[in-house]
């Protein structure tokens, strides 16, 4: 049974992903006005790229080519242990935990850039640069974030997170949670390249994590595009099911009830598109340096987080 | 009311390093303004808990006072003169940000190795971490406006300890108010007068307060 419902998760994720984008694509044109792309245009895109012929760059090594497919084994790998739509471990939950999820995801990040410094362009090491400096002071904040669920809930574990926080009024709508989820909300935006910190486009200005696959074509181009939308996914669906609105995932093993919880969230998955694509329309993007302000204010609020707890013993 | 009290006290903190991040005046001043309302609601709410007079009435005059007269009056200066947008920030933002944060947690240790032992109030850091940003809010800016509002936080901290942890005490509420209308409303309009007449064509009126 759980072999079978983690089957049925790892398919959701890795089919239902690129809709999410398109869905988001559309909703961002349709807010300036525009008919724009169909929802459907992500798989579209994909579909398009795996029928393309490859070209890679004569100095580049063979890890430059071998790298989109060990970063989307890993992507597949991650949506076999998080809690997507349940709430119960699944076969490969108790493999990993918060912060193994988390070097899991660092791991995909570090090969990314080790493929993007072996390509030899100007503009895709730019984007290593950039993402790392970005990166080095996001990383504490998210493992400040883990730090302050693992002080609320005595463990590293988002299946248990998840529980203590359904379960939980107290931790739900204490000041601590709330700050954490806050700081969570501006790291998301950050890690999922949406503004006010990266605009997609194709001048190098803006470019973070997009120039890092820059030197990408064909099926390996696929695979890394893919692999971002299973990111966004999979860390959208930990700011909802660990966060934010932990409500209604199933706890107790049960195909039914995973499969309409599996529509609840994909409702929910929608909502937060609406929300990111609202943000998306009405802010502007900052200037590069500014985007260090915005990870200070993070980082604030995560580690005013856990000064809460502290201050108020954990009774707020 | 401790609830109340450590809402609006941590609200008081995330504001503040709001005004830390902005740039624009205007923003800086409205986030004040939202602030000081904040404090009033909290007044409001420990008066009608405590039955005392006294905090209504302060709470009234926060509210009238600097969440809407002293924002106002500010907006309007700058208004005349097209500044919106500050100019001289004299520590990098990011590091101002971080560094008012680090005053939140020295306000904490203070507060913990003094004088928490005899008054036994979890809360009572709040206050005296929002002391130390208001502070450095002064330090940090070379703007006379953002200056003044930089020793408006201080005392928004000074009404939150009083009202708080010493409610019955009368004289922290006049002598805030006092401060306040003194300070802001008599002493910056001279100042700001005095410049205009004697010294604008050699200092920006809009410079820090200094010399």
């Amino acid at each position: 049974m759980l072999y079978l419902l983690s089957l049925l998760q790892l398919l959701y994720v890795v089919l239902l992903s690129p809709l999410i984008i398109g869905i988001f694509n559309k909703l961002t044109e349709k807010f300036e006005s525009k008919e724009g792309p169909s929802i459907f245009q992500p798989y579209y895109d994909l579909y398009k790229l795996f029928n393309k012929q490859s070209v890679i760059p004569k100095v580049a090594s063979p890890i430059f080519q071998l790298i989109p497919y060990m970063t989307f084994s890993m992507y597949l790998f991650l949506t076999l242990v998080l809690p997507i739509i349940t709430a119960f471990p699944l076969s490969f939950g108790p493999i990993v935990d918060f912060i193994g999820g988390g070097l899991i995801f660092g791991a995909i990040g570090a090969l990314k850039k080790i493929a993007s410094l072996d390509s030899r362009s100007n503009y895709a090491h730019l984007g290593t640069s950039r993402t790392s400096s970005i990166g080095a002071l996001a990383e504490p904040i998210t493992v400040l974030i883990f730090i302050t669920f693992g002080v609320i809930s005595h463990t590293n574990n988002p299946y248990v997170v998840n529980n203590i926080m359904q379960t939980s009024s107290q931790w739900y709508f204490s000041l601590v949670h709330w700050l954490v989820v806050f700081a969570f909300f501006m790291v998301l935006l950050l890690e999922t390249g949406k503004l006010p910190i990266e605009s997609h486009s194709n001048n190098e200005f803006g470019m973070i994590d997009q120039a890092i696959e820059l030197e990408y074509s064909g099926a390996e181009l696929a695979l890394m595009k893919w692999g971002g939308y299973i990111k966004q996914f999979l860390l959208m669906s930990v700011f909802l099911n660990d966060y934010s609105v932990p409500f209604w995932v199933p706890m107790k093993v049960g195909f039914t009830s995973v499969l309409i919880y599996s529509l609840i969230h994909f409702l929910k998955m929608i909502i937060l598109t609406f929300i990111f694509a609202t943000i998306q329309s009405t802010i502007s993007k900052y200037k590069l340096f500014k985007n260090f302000e915005y990870v200070a204010v993070a980082f604030a609020f995560a580690s005013l987080a856990i000064l809460v707890y502290f201050t108020t013993g954990g009774s707020l | 009311m401790k609830d109340i009290f450590l809402i609006v006290g941590f609200l008081e903190i995330v504001l503040v390093i709001f005004m830390q991040w902005q740039i624009y005046l205007k923003k800086i001043v409205n986030t004040f303004s939202v602030s000081s309302y904040a404090i009033s609601i909290f007044l409001f709410a420990d008066g009608i808990v405590l039955n005392n007079t006294n905090l209504l009435i302060l709470a009234t005059l926060t509210a009238a006072v600097r969440g809407f007269f002293i924002p106002y009056f500010i907006k309007k200066r700058f208004k005349e003169h097209y500044l919106e947008r500050e100019i001289k920030p004299t520590i990098p933002t990011a590091a101002s940000i971080i560094l008012s944060l680090i005053f939140v947690v020295a306000g904490y240790i203070i507060y913990h190795s003094t004088i928490y032992n005899s008054l036994n109030v979890l809360g009572g850091s709040i206050p005296i971490a929002l002391l130390f940003q208001g502070i450095f809010l002064i330090i940090s800016r070379d703007n006379a406006f953002v200056q003044l509002i930089g020793y408006m936080v201080a005392e928004n901290s000074l009404f939150l300890f009083g009202g708080y942890l010493f409610p019955e005490l009368p004289f922290i509420i006049e002598g805030g108010i006092l401060l306040d209308l003194i300070g802001i409303v008599m002493i910056s309009g001279i100042i700001i007068k005095l410049r205009e007449e004697n010294v604008s064509d050699i200092i920006d009126e809009f410079e820090e307060f200094k010399g």
